[in-house]
């Protein structure tokens, strides 16, 4: 859809080192999409996501178990290796458990740009942030904790590079972030019409890119395409219209969804951190931006948190969100080896997919190789036949 | 765990009186329970580490189905030997659902124990029916999801107690304000969720003394910990793991406080009278992780070569700050937060552990469908090694479902190890 998009999504690295030395501002990384990093953004940090190689492990195979998840150890497995040797920080959030993990992981095994500087046993310059997410996401007194958390990350940010980050500067990012959601949106909507006018690769390309790139910059391109394509009215291959649920998706397990487009299909909308669960929800112009962006991380779709209602429903809820309009006719779970709150979830959504919706599932377990989303080819195309015959 | 392998497991056999009987303990605070749901009180399904001085204090009596998971994991249907254990049997029926064999064991045999219509069709009677489940967000992601489901599944109301993950190096550290503050007014929610669900009114005077209670048992059992220090070990895992339950599940109640005051007592005597769970003690092992529930005889395995299994980092209580006497809530908030749950707390906290209780070698349990305990496996093997030198040896299995477990490899494995130790011990002594 748009040449810097791929660029962005095939040679991250060197776009994010290129981009640094053009700038000379810092490059932070972070995993999984609560991670407030808006406030990186207005301490004129560029905020990319951590995802992994793919690769045979070279380093964390001796520090983490082979039945953990393999897109974490893959991700520790390139800090390790120095692939992310540019970052100036990370940011880890209470996320899923193997996440958690990474506090002590990265800190313990991925050396470091700049040795601590310790005053009165306080590192000033921290590389690994934690952030205290909390699990149940709208409790009464949720809001007030999460707000304290992120005023302490707010200010070890400021003592780590020296500048206030004020609240003009966040204000400044909330619009920035506002605008990209917005044009994914767009993008979103333009999948609506059957065939939708971009295919799933390629929005995902778009969502992926987000992550990696300056928002604005991002949304200015994302514009553009989407006018473009508007204008020539351009629609992309006609397939089963299916429901993409699944846990972390990168350049590697990506494939899947060209696998599934080679068959037939064609995915039109999803349940993915890198889908809707990173944009879908716009962040309020009108609260205090900290806490505009407490209750935009609070509001993340996040299969690992969960809700004061008697009987959680908030991931069915998420689902319902993002699949409606969009004349689904399967789903597809995509879910990692030991990725526990999805393998938990699912039986559960698949039943309430089956039974409000009338849809059929297909559950694959994927082990983050491009070997592994190869095999599963054969299971797709039955898939696909099935709905479409 | 695809593949059925070669099974030969046992119980163990406890060294302490008390020990042995703590399934009547347990027989009676089921029986307790089923009596409290006849006469039409409420009954809560819970986990570890949810603080028990709330239940008792509502009124509530507790089941555990990670509990009874580990009950179902030594006992067969009609007690018929040629009969799979329960727990394989209900794992087999929530995966045949689609509740993927990597989860959780303790998941998979309580989901489908609960997808049977008839819960009283399993051992000890089953459980009485949930009116309300509690769980926590401390620890693990499994049990979030897995209560999430279970409530969905039986239309049950369920209250998550979210606490605070917090990270630091050392093994505990003082709440900072917003963290208990934000604790504690999830214990207030809770109380009023209870309140909502079966009208019981919370009552401070009945929490603090229910807390008293904890308190009094958490000071008993330091105690005993502090006596499992001695060599020869007057207590080793079998006990250990064998006398958990009624600190685990029944904390703030007098019965606990009893139990423990007889088994501190039976300990003292022991360490009194230099008296050892074995005759000659050569070496002392402590076992990481969740013990195999199905093959606890594993903790017998080098007693006659002179090994013991010492101490177990699983289940034992940690210091708490001093209780104030004021709002029992905020002091809960703060005792909960006390001790650190990450990886970072865990390696310190292990490596006093193996230095306090003079740990020779580690047995780690690699339970392959529990990430808490798998996922720092390597990690501890490697800073034993290396801040210890400490050598350790994994067993891959999964903690209630049998299937995965092989009785030849762990018996290979185990047998290099003790070679592995008592060769270093051979090596001290030349040197020395
Ligand atoms: S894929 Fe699942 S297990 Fe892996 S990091 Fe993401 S949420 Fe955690
Ligand atoms: S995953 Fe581990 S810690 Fe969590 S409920 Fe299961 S056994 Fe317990």
């Amino acid at each position: 859809m748009n040449e810097i998009f791929a660029q962005y999504c095939n040679n991250r690295h060197d776009m994010a080192r290129k981009w640094k030395q053009e700038t000379g501002k810092k490059v932070y990384g972070y995993f999984c999409c609560m991670s407030p990093e808006e406030i990186l953004f207005a301490a004129d940090i560029l905020p990319v996501r951590i995802t992994g190689t793919g690769e045979p492990l070279q380093k964390a195979d001796l520090h983490v178990p082979p039945n953990s998840c393999p897109f974490a150890r893959s991700c520790l497995d390139a800090g390790m290796q120095g692939h992310y040797d540019y970052l100036d920080g990370v940011v880890v959030p209470n996320s899923c458990d193997i996440i958690f993990s990474m506090e002590y992981l990265w800190k313990t095994l991925v050396k470091r740009p700049n040795p601590p500087s310790m005053v009165g046993g306080i590192d000033l310059k921290p590389y690994v942030h934690y952030i205290n997410y909390p699990e149940k996401i709208n409790s009464r007194g949720v809001l007030p904790f999460y707000k304290e958390v992120l005023s302490i990350f707010k200010q070890e940010l400021e003592r780590g590079n020296n500048r206030l980050i004020t609240d003009e500067d966040m204000s400044r990012a909330i619009t920035a972030y506002n605008d990209d959601k917005f044009q994914l949106k767009r993008l979103y909507e333009m999948r609506k019409t059957d065939p939708p006018a971009v295919s799933g690769f390629e929005a995902w390309q778009a969502v992926y890119a987000s992550i990696l790139m300056p928002k604005d910059q991002h949304a200015a391109l994302l514009k553009e395409s989407l006018d473009e394509i508007e204008k020539t009215g351009r629609k992309a291959e006609e397939g089963v219209r299916i429901y993409l649920s699944g846990s972390a998706m990168d350049r590697v397990n990506a494939d899947i969804i060209k696998v599934i487009e080679e068959c037939g299909g064609q995915v039109v909308t999803d349940d993915l951190c890198v889908g809707t669960r990173s944009f879908w929800y716009p962040i309020s112009t009108e609260l205090p931006p900290l806490e505009a962006i407490a209750r935009r991380s609070l509001g993340t779709a996040c299969p690992r948190s969960t809700v004061k209602e008697r009987i959680p429903e908030n991931r069915w809820a998420h689902i319902v969100n993002t699949i409606k309009g969009y004349d689904v006719e399967g789903a597809i779970f995509y879910v990692l080896k030991c990725c526990d709150a999805r393998l938990g979830e699912y039986p559960h959504l698949r039943d309430k997919i089956k039974e409000e919706m009338g849809l059929p599932s297909l559950f694959l377990e994927g082990d983050y190789t491009a070997e592994g989303v190869e095999q599963m080819r054969g299971r797709v195309e039955a898939f696909i036949e099935m709905i479409g015959g | 765990m695809s593949q059925e392998k070669e099974v030969k497991t046992k119980g163990s056999k406890k060294s302490l009186q008390t020990a042995r009987n703590t399934f009547k303990f347990i027989v009676e605070d089921y029986l307790q329970g089923h009596a409290h749901k006849q006469e039409g009180k409420p009954v809560v399904w819970s986990c570890a580490l949810a603080e028990k001085e709330l239940f008792y204090a509502m009124g509530l009596h507790p089941y555990y189905p990670e509990n009874y998971a580990a009950v179902c994991a030594t006992q067969r249907k009609n007690r018929d030997p040629s009969a799979e254990k329960e727990a394989v049997r209900f794992a087999k029926i929530a995966e045949q659902a689609g509740y993927s064999a990597d989860l959780c064991g303790y998941q998979r045999v309580a989901t489908g124990y609960i997808m049977n219509d008839d819960l009283t069709d399993a051992p000890l009677g089953g459980m009485p029916a949930p009116d309300l489940m509690v769980t926590t967000s401390s620890v693990c992601d499994v049990r979030l999801k897995w209560f999430e489901d279970m409530a969905q599944r039986l239309n049950v109301p369920l209250f998550t107690l979210d606490r605070p993950e917090r990270v630091f190096n050392d093994i505990r550290r003082h709440p900072m304000p917003h963290e208990v503050k934000y604790y504690k007014s999830i214990l207030e929610d809770y109380m009023s969720f209870v309140t909502d669900v079966t009208g019981i009114r919370y009552d401070e005077d009945r929490l603090r003394e229910c807390m008293e209670w904890s308190y009094k048992t958490n000071e008993v059992r330091l105690e005993i910990l502090d006596l499992r220090k001695a060599v020869p070990s007057p207590m080793g895992c079998a006990d250990g793991f064998a006398t958990m339950y009624p600190g685990m599940y029944c904390s703030g109640t007098e019965k606990a406080y009893n139990y423990y005051k007889e088994l501190r007592d039976e300990v003292k005597a022991k360490v009194l009278a230099g008296e050892g769970i074995i005759q000659n003690e050569k070496f002392r092992l402590m076992w990481y992780g969740i013990p195999l529930w199905f093959n606890m005889g594993i903790f017998n395995y080098f007693e006659d070569i002179g090994g013991v299994f010492a101490y177990e980092p699983a289940y034992n209580p940690s210091p708490w700050p001093q209780s104030t006497g004021d709002d029992p809530l905020t002091e809960l908030a703060i005792r909960s937060l006390y001790t650190g749950t990450s990886m970072s707390s865990g390696m310190s906290s292990i490596l006093e552990q193996c230095r306090e209780y003079h740990i020779n070698g580690a047995v780690l349990a690699f339970l392959l469908t529990c990430r808490p305990v798998y996922l720092p496996a390597l990690e501890t093997k490697r800073i034993l090694e290396k801040e210890l030198g400490i050598p350790s040896v994994m067993i891959e299995c999964d903690l209630v479902d049998e299937r995965s477990y092989s009785e030849a490899q762990v018996k290979t494995r185990m047998d290099a190890f003790a070679e592995q130790i008592l060769g270093q011990l051979e090596a001290k002594k030349e040197v020395a």
